[in-house]
């Protein structure tokens, strides 16, 4: 029998694997759209804890990261997204969700406005041959920059005044704010947690200085390369939601009635109906008032995660489940996010129950714990939006 | 006047119909044509020689219903043409309806297969009228609606002409209907002339062969209204003159070489166009006889779902057929065949496999070195349409596919012509010396002229994939292409073309009904 | 006549799907008798040893749309059926490149970017669609085709089903299935992906077995109907049953010898024996009689009806219908012994996709050519090939170190012509070698070093697959899989529930709904109509009722 090997299988290194391969005691991996990524660097614990209290990098070149260039590519994206795209000024970020013609949800991601006529949309899901379609007919090219632009978040209270020791000066960058700072290196005021945060931008071959250059001006401030666990967990608390785990990208969806409209996501702040037509608007005005779920965030009583569980209407009718569930240590809360239905979500808030299974030493069981739906985000720090940013 | 109810891209027979039936309903509509003759791809060109289509056998009477040309006649008369399947040997098959006989007369060994199987196929045909003679049934509604029951009611209609059939036709109408017509034509009869005329008749103007799935489809579709092949007196321009009256009558403006340049679109709603002459021309409906994939251009993708542009372009419009016109110094002879049947629909395809192995070429963006020919003299039985002792023949050739490699330049062309007389030729020897003048419209020319996509026939590929509630694509079957008020009215939208009418009149119809409902 | 020769039912004929029927049969408690013309077992699912040492699966060659439920209702994994998934495939190509398909997403998408960066991206979008088709066909495998002429209780609720299941797509989506079932596989790909390797290395699955093109209508379906299959739940994917295709109607048949089912191999039927309408039982070739009340045929519907009924017993327009039933020969097969592993130079060493399918089409292109050859009679100039080696996965195939290779061959056509003439008495020795001659040159392009490799090959020709196995034609699936031979369609219109006109004979082989490939649909549906109809309160139980 032959040795198994072939060159082309398995994951691949990233541009900033060797650093990271430096940092990683837990040795614990997992592929991101292909790359090796880390799921846990050293402890989940003490990386978020670095989130938090200090600052933390982590890797975020997997990511799908698209140009769309051209005379017509405010067009073109305005008919994509279901924002106003002419409202997006040179130098801004916007978070935005995109739809098919259902007005089913296909990817969040965020957009980049780096010249008049030159974007960036950078998301979780491939969307090359979408985006083509998407711009078909418009005077707008498409280049997928995935595997050449690398990308780092740097998130934490000191991550100002890691980026001022390394000589690079965005303080007055407010949040979407974005900026070249230096030629080839991109920094927006972005990010996945929550708190104050960066990412930052550049070639792929320009990588592994800009670690090293971060990496030594974090020395002082506490910065902790983490991994996604860590990173997951100040997502949640920030109510972020994560494709394929908050909601189903219905182009990866095989059974479409699963797809979710933005109004049913709590994202119907992103829809504007007024700016024209754009992708599923027709569906949509349908659909607005009609969602057949909503996503919910919660407290759930007791200390056990709620990762999965049922939803029930007085303990009896299943009403939904739940998609991402935790113990909040920042929040010191029991959170979840759930999708309830409408009517239930609705009316009769009031009376919703997660079925929570635990287990002590092997032996499951399971019990009811009482939900209560929020308003707000389970973390929102005034350090988060402050312009001039706070230095610790 | 540049303010309308409604406005109509294109003034071939379907967008004329569709012009007087939105006016005989009190609409001010305007007809907008690109070229000089009204008829689009009906028009006879300068000569009067045919430029497109040059018999009819599809003509609706719910079309001239519905633009006022009364319920007995058009008010031109056609005759009927018997066809003749023409053999190398000289034992040529005469066609009249559902009797076939030899070329002097004589029984023809295969008449009563023949008669069978188009007695089957006119019944079918009758039956698939009913569904060409309304919108096709969607699926959007909520199965309580309205409009769900309308369709139902209909739906109801058809089901009861099929059970009418009784068990074992309506069976057999349900299988046949997906087959393909090389089989359906070989089961019944031995291959020659007779299942070679079929054959061709199955995928005039497709880009497919006799033995592509779902061609019978396409033959049963003849026969939607009876399947009888007429010619009009007076030449192509008396039919699209009626149509043109019939929308003049009603109250429309025509406007003759004005191109549309731009659809324009407000708040998500058709709300006029812009001509090349730079006028504004404003109307809340917009119904377009061209292609889909054409008027999303006009109009800007940014109107219209990406899915949905993404399926125009995906829209299969590859035009096959070229016509050849020969203007003659005197009438050719077909040797074994007498001079009063030269009046009649010639085939040259001797046999159904001929006509596949026509078709393989175009597969690979060739001509047909053989190709399948219908030709016809039209001023045998119209005389007054030359001079003289001379006539002229009027030729469907296939395949001559539209994406021709190396492009239809005037070599290919000339090949293409010689390959036409080539093999007319072999049934009338005298021909090539009695030709004054010849005239080669590829399908290039054809889309040129017409605005026809891919210069195809019927707009959009006649497949099972792109037909009723698929026609021309997924989502975009029932008239409506997306902002409000736009409207397809083309072959292109079901139930397809052939000088019937029925495309624009049923898109006149949606467009009145949706109108109804705001 | 004496007690032996007398049966609750007899299956005439040892494939895959009249076992499946005998055993369901026979587990229900019947007293079953299956008769078999060849001296083994398996129809067209076998494993036989033509050269010493090595083991050719000589019709069939891979396993995936064998039902689960089958499976788990006859415990055939106790019975020595073990399937093996492989891995990936490729396509090589005369530059000496290759596209390779793995199963590994990341790998198959950063291969896919190497010959074309939109469609590895696209490849997401198109493998989606084709799981909702999927997902969408494969609860109707095992139910019963609704016959739209009919009024009857079953008939209705089998509609209502479909027309619930159909209903849930949404209009969208049912727009979409209704385009896979019509449209070509060549346009499917067309509208998908950009890179002519790429869609032809795709398109195979929707040319195998037929006699249509790429390019013709109905061929999506026709990949569909190869994509169906799940092996453990991987939707799609392809193994070997180790020991070869005969581990698994050898299996079958142990189980229905421990249900208490009977085999007789070495005669077949010579007719059905029917009296006032109604089949009685079997006369064999060898002269021997038995009796049923139900009598199952696993043979195609033109070889049953038309050479094993005498004409009279059938209503004159069945007769009609069934000679018009469109079965085509149109693939051959090449089994080869290899001495050991031929060498692929365009591969990197030890390549995983080496265990999977090769081929080497480069362009949907010459594959509508090699179909256009075939319409005239002649086998493709540059065929289509599927070969496998699945001796690198399964020990049992070959002597260490040695290879056995089971090539695929589309297109071939039954009725070659021959000056003039077009027969299936065309198919001498030396036209099998002329062929073989083609196929081996097309091998080259993937193994230059192929001809010093090969110790024995076997070249089957449809004709001499029909001559063996009994298929008319050789056409691996009994029957056209063409929209207007599907479903109530198939293989007669109103007898698409596995009856016959004639009483307690039944249809049990891929002539019948859902049709072919080693997936056993028929044979288990046929079963639970045989059930229903000629026994009393005797329901078929399992996963497959």
């Amino acid at each position: 029998m032959s040795v198994f090997t072939d060159p082309a299988l398995g994951l691949i290194d990233g541009p900033f694997q060797p650093r990271l391969a430096e940092q990683s005691r837990a040795k614990a991996w997992y592929g991101w759209a292909g790359y090796i990524a880390p799921a846990v660097l050293d402890s989940v614990e003490f990386e978020y804890f670095a989130l938090r209290n200090q600052a933390s990098l982590f890797d975020i070149s997997p990511m799908h990261k698209y140009r769309i260039a051209g005379p017509d590519a405010l067009a073109a994206i305005n008919r994509l997204i279901t924002r106003d795209a002419t409202k997006i000024e040179v130098g801004r970020v916007a978070y935005c969700v995109w739809c098919d013609e259902e007005g089913m949800v296909i990817d969040d991601g965020t957009l980049f406005r780096l010249d008049d006529t030159d974007w960036r949309l950078c998301c979780q899901e491939p969307m090359l041959t979408w985006l083509l379609d998407a711009t078909w007919g418009f005077d707008a090219t498409v280049t997928d920059e995935s595997d050449t632009v690398a990308g780092l978040a740097l998130q934490g209270p000191t991550a100002f005044s890691i980026l001022d020791a390394a000589g690079l000066d965005v303080a007055d960058l407010k949040p979407f704010d974005l900026r070249e700072v230096e030629p080839g290196l991109m920094i927006s005021r972005t990010g996945f947690t929550g708190d104050l945060g960066y990412e930052i931008w550049m070639d792929r071959d320009a990588a592994l200085p800009v670690w090293d250059r971060l990496w030594e001006a974090g020395a002082l401030w506490g910065l902790r390369a983490i991994g996604y666990e860590a990173l997951n967990i100040a997502r949640i608390e920030a109510g972020y939601l994560a494709a394929g785990v908050d909601f189903q990208p219905i182009h990866a969806t095989e059974r479409l009635h699963r797809g979710k409209t933005p109004f049913e996501l709590g994202l119907g702040w992103l829809v504007n109906f007024d700016k024209g037509h754009f992708n599923g608007r027709r569906a949509l005005l349908a659909a607005r008032d009609a969602p057949r779920t909503l996503l919910l965030k919660v407290d759930v009583e007791g200390f056990k995660p709620a990762t999965g569980a049922l939803v029930y209407h007085a303990k009896r009718r299943e009403v939904g489940h739940i998609t991402s569930g935790l113990w909040s240590p920042t929040a010191k809360r029991n959170i979840a996010l759930a999708h309830v239905k409408a009517s239930h979500a609705r009316q009769r808030p009031g009376n919703l129950w997660a079925e929570v299974y635990t287990s002590q030493e092997g032996q499951w069981s399971t019990r009811m714990a009482r939900l209560i739906p929020l308003k707000t985000p389970f973390f929102a720090p005034p350090r988060a939006r402050a312009t001039p940013p706070g230095r610790i | 006047m540049t303010r309308f109810d409604a406005i109509v891209i294109g003034g071939g027979i379907n967008g004329l119909t569709a012009a007087a039936v939105l006016a005989r309903r009190g609409k001010s509509v305007c007809v907008l044509d690109q070229a000089e003759t009204l008829g689009g791809m009906a028009a006879p060109g300068p000569d009067g020689a045919p430029r497109g289509a040059h018999l009819l056998y599809n003509l609706s009477p719910a079309v001239r219903r519905d633009i006022g040309l009364g319920n007995r006649d058009w008010p031109f008369r056609s005759a009927p043409l018997p066809s003749v399947a023409l053999s190398p040997d000289g034992r040529h098959v005469v066609l009249r309806g559902g009797e076939a006989t030899n070329g002097d007369s004589s029984a023809h060994p295969d008449a009563d297969a023949y008669r069978a199987l188009h007695g089957r196929l006119a019944k079918y045909g009758a039956l698939l009228r009913q569904l060409a003679e309304n919108a096709p049934p969607g699926f959007d509604g909520k199965l309580a609606s309205r409009s769900a029951l309308r369709q139902m009611m209909r739906l109801g209609w058809f089901g009861l002409g099929l059970k009418r059939l009784g068990r074992d036709e309506m069976r057999n109408f349900l299988r046949v209907l997906l087959s393909n017509a090389y089989d359906t034509i070989l089961d019944e009869m031995p291959d020659g002339p007779m299942a070679g005329l079929l054959a061709a008749d199955a995928v005039r103007g497709a880009a497919a062969g006799p033995r592509a799935p779902g061609t019978v489809f396409s033959l049963i579709y003849r026969m939607g209204h009876g399947g009888e092949v007429t010619l009009p007196m007076g030449g192509m321009s008396a039919l699209c003159s009626a149509f043109a009256d019939a929308a003049r009558n009603a109250g429309c403006q025509i406007e003759t070489g004005v191109t549309v340049t731009r659809v324009l679109i407000e708040a998500g709603a058709a709300c006029g166009v812009e001509t090349a002459d730079g006028r504004q021309i404003t109307a809340p409906l917009v119904l377009t006889s061209t292609g889909a994939e054409v008027t999303c251009h006009l109009a800007g993708p940014q109107h219209f779902d990406i899915e949905a542009t993404r399926r125009m372009r995906n829209v299969r419009a590859r035009g096959t057929a070229a016509k050849v016109n020969l203007r003659l110094s005197s009438l050719p002879a077909v040797i074994g065949l007498s001079r009063d049947l030269m009046a009649a629909r010639l085939i040259a395809a001797p046999s159904a496999t001929y006509v596949e192995r026509a078709f393989n070429p175009s597969k690979y963006r060739e001509m047909s070195p053989n190709p399948v020919i219908e030709a016809v003299i039209p001023s045998v039985t119209d005389p007054g349409l030359t001079s003289g002792d001379s006539h002229y023949l009027s030729a469907i050739v296939q395949y001559a596919p539209c994406d021709l490699e190396g492009g239809w330049t005037e070599t290919a062309k000339r090949a293409l012509a010689k390959a036409t007389i080539d093999t007319l030729a072999t049934y009338m020897p005298d021909l090539p010396g009695q030709i004054t003048a010849s005239e080669v419209l590829t399908p290039v020319d054809i889309e040129a002229q017409t605005g026809a996509p891919g210069g195809h026939w019927h707009h959009a590929e006649m497949s099972l994939d792109q037909l009723l509630t698929l026609r021309p694509a997924n989502g975009l079957g029932r008239y409506a292409l997306g902002p409000a008020g736009l409207y397809l009215c083309g072959a292109s939208a079901h139930p397809g073309g052939d000088i019937m009418g029925l495309a624009g009149r049923n898109a006149a119809l949606a467009a009145l009904a949706s109108e109804g409902r705001k | 006549m004496t007690e032996n020769t007398k049966y609750d039912a007899i299956i005439a004929g040892a494939g895959h799907n009249g076992l499946t029927t005998a055993a369901y049969l026979a587990r229900a408690g019947l007293r079953v008798l299956v008769v078999e013309k060849n001296d083994w077992i398996g129809g067209a699912a076998v494993s036989r040893s033509l050269h010493e040492g090595w083991t050719y699966s000589n019709c069939s060659y891979v396993c995936s749309l064998l039902r689960r439920e089958i499976v788990r209702d006859l415990d055939l994994p106790k019975f020595g059926l073990q399937v093996i998934p492989y891995e990936g495939g490729a396509s090589f190509t005369k530059s000496g490149d290759y596209f390779a398909y793995y199963s590994d997403h990341d790998a198959l998408r950063r291969e896919m970017a190497r010959h074309s960066p939109r469609d590895a991206d696209a490849y997401a979008r198109y493998s989606q669609a084709i799981m909702r088709q999927c997902r969408f066909i494969r609860p109707f495998l095992l139910r019963d085709a609704p016959d739209p002429t009919s009024l009857r209780p079953r008939d209705l609720n089998e509609l209502a089903y479909l027309v619930k299941k159909a209903h849930g797509l949404g209009s969208r989506e049912l727009g979409e299935t209704l385009r896979f079932w019509t449209m070509s596989i060549g346009d499917l790909l067309d509208e998908h992906f950009e890179n002519d390797l790429i869609k032809a290395h795709l398109a195979g699955s929707g040319i195998i077995g037929t006699g249509l093109g790429v390019y013709s209508p109905g061929t999506a379906y026709v990949l569909l109907h190869h994509y169906m299959g799940d092996l453990d739940g991987g939707i799609g994917a392809w193994g070997f049953a180790r020991g070869g295709m005969g581990a698994i109607t050898a299996a079958m048949g142990a189980a229905f010898e421990h249900f208490g089912g009977t085999i007789r191999t070495g005669s077949g039927v010579e007719e059905f024996i029917v009296e006032n309408g109604r089949v009685i039982g079997v006369a064999l070739e060898n002269g021997d009689t038995f009796h049923a009340p139900v009598v199952a045929s696993n043979m195609d519907v033109k070889r049953t009806f038309l050479k094993h009924v005498p004409r009279a017993k059938l209503p004159g327009d069945f007769a009609t219908a069934v000679e018009r039933f469109k079965i085509r020969g149109s693939s051959a097969k090449l089994n080869i012994a290899l001495d050991r592993m031929p060498d692929m130079p365009a591969a990197p060493p030890h390549a995983s996709f080496l265990r999977g399918d090769m081929h080497v089409s480069e362009s949907l292109m010459e594959l509508e050519r090699a179909y256009d050859d075939w319409k005239d009679g002649r086998w493709s100039a540059k065929p289509y090939i599927d070969m496998l080696i699945p001796s690198q996965i399964d020990p049992t195939m070959a002597p260490s170190g040695s290879h056995m290779m089971t090539v695929f061959v589309q297109y071939a056509p039954y009725d070659l012509e021959v000056n003039g003439t077009r027969s299936g008495a065309n198919w001498d020795d030396a036209q099998r070698a002329a062929m073989a001659e083609v196929v081996i040159d097309r091998i080259a392009i993937a193994c230059p070093d192929i001809r010093e490799r090969i110790v024995h090959k076997e070249v089957r020709s449809p004709a001499d697959i029909e001559r063996e196995v009994g298929l008319t034609e050789g056409n691996i699936f009994q029957g056209e899989l063409t929209f207007d031979q599907l479903l109530f369609n198939r293989p007669v219109p109103g007898f698409s529930q596995y009856e016959s006109p004639i009483k307690g004979l039944y249809l049990v082989g891929s002539s019948a709904h859902p049709g072919g490939g080693v997936m056993g649909a028929p044979g288990a549906n046929a079963a639970r109509a045989i059930l229903r109809r000629e026994t009393r309160d005797n329901r078929m139980k399992g996963y497959a009722a």
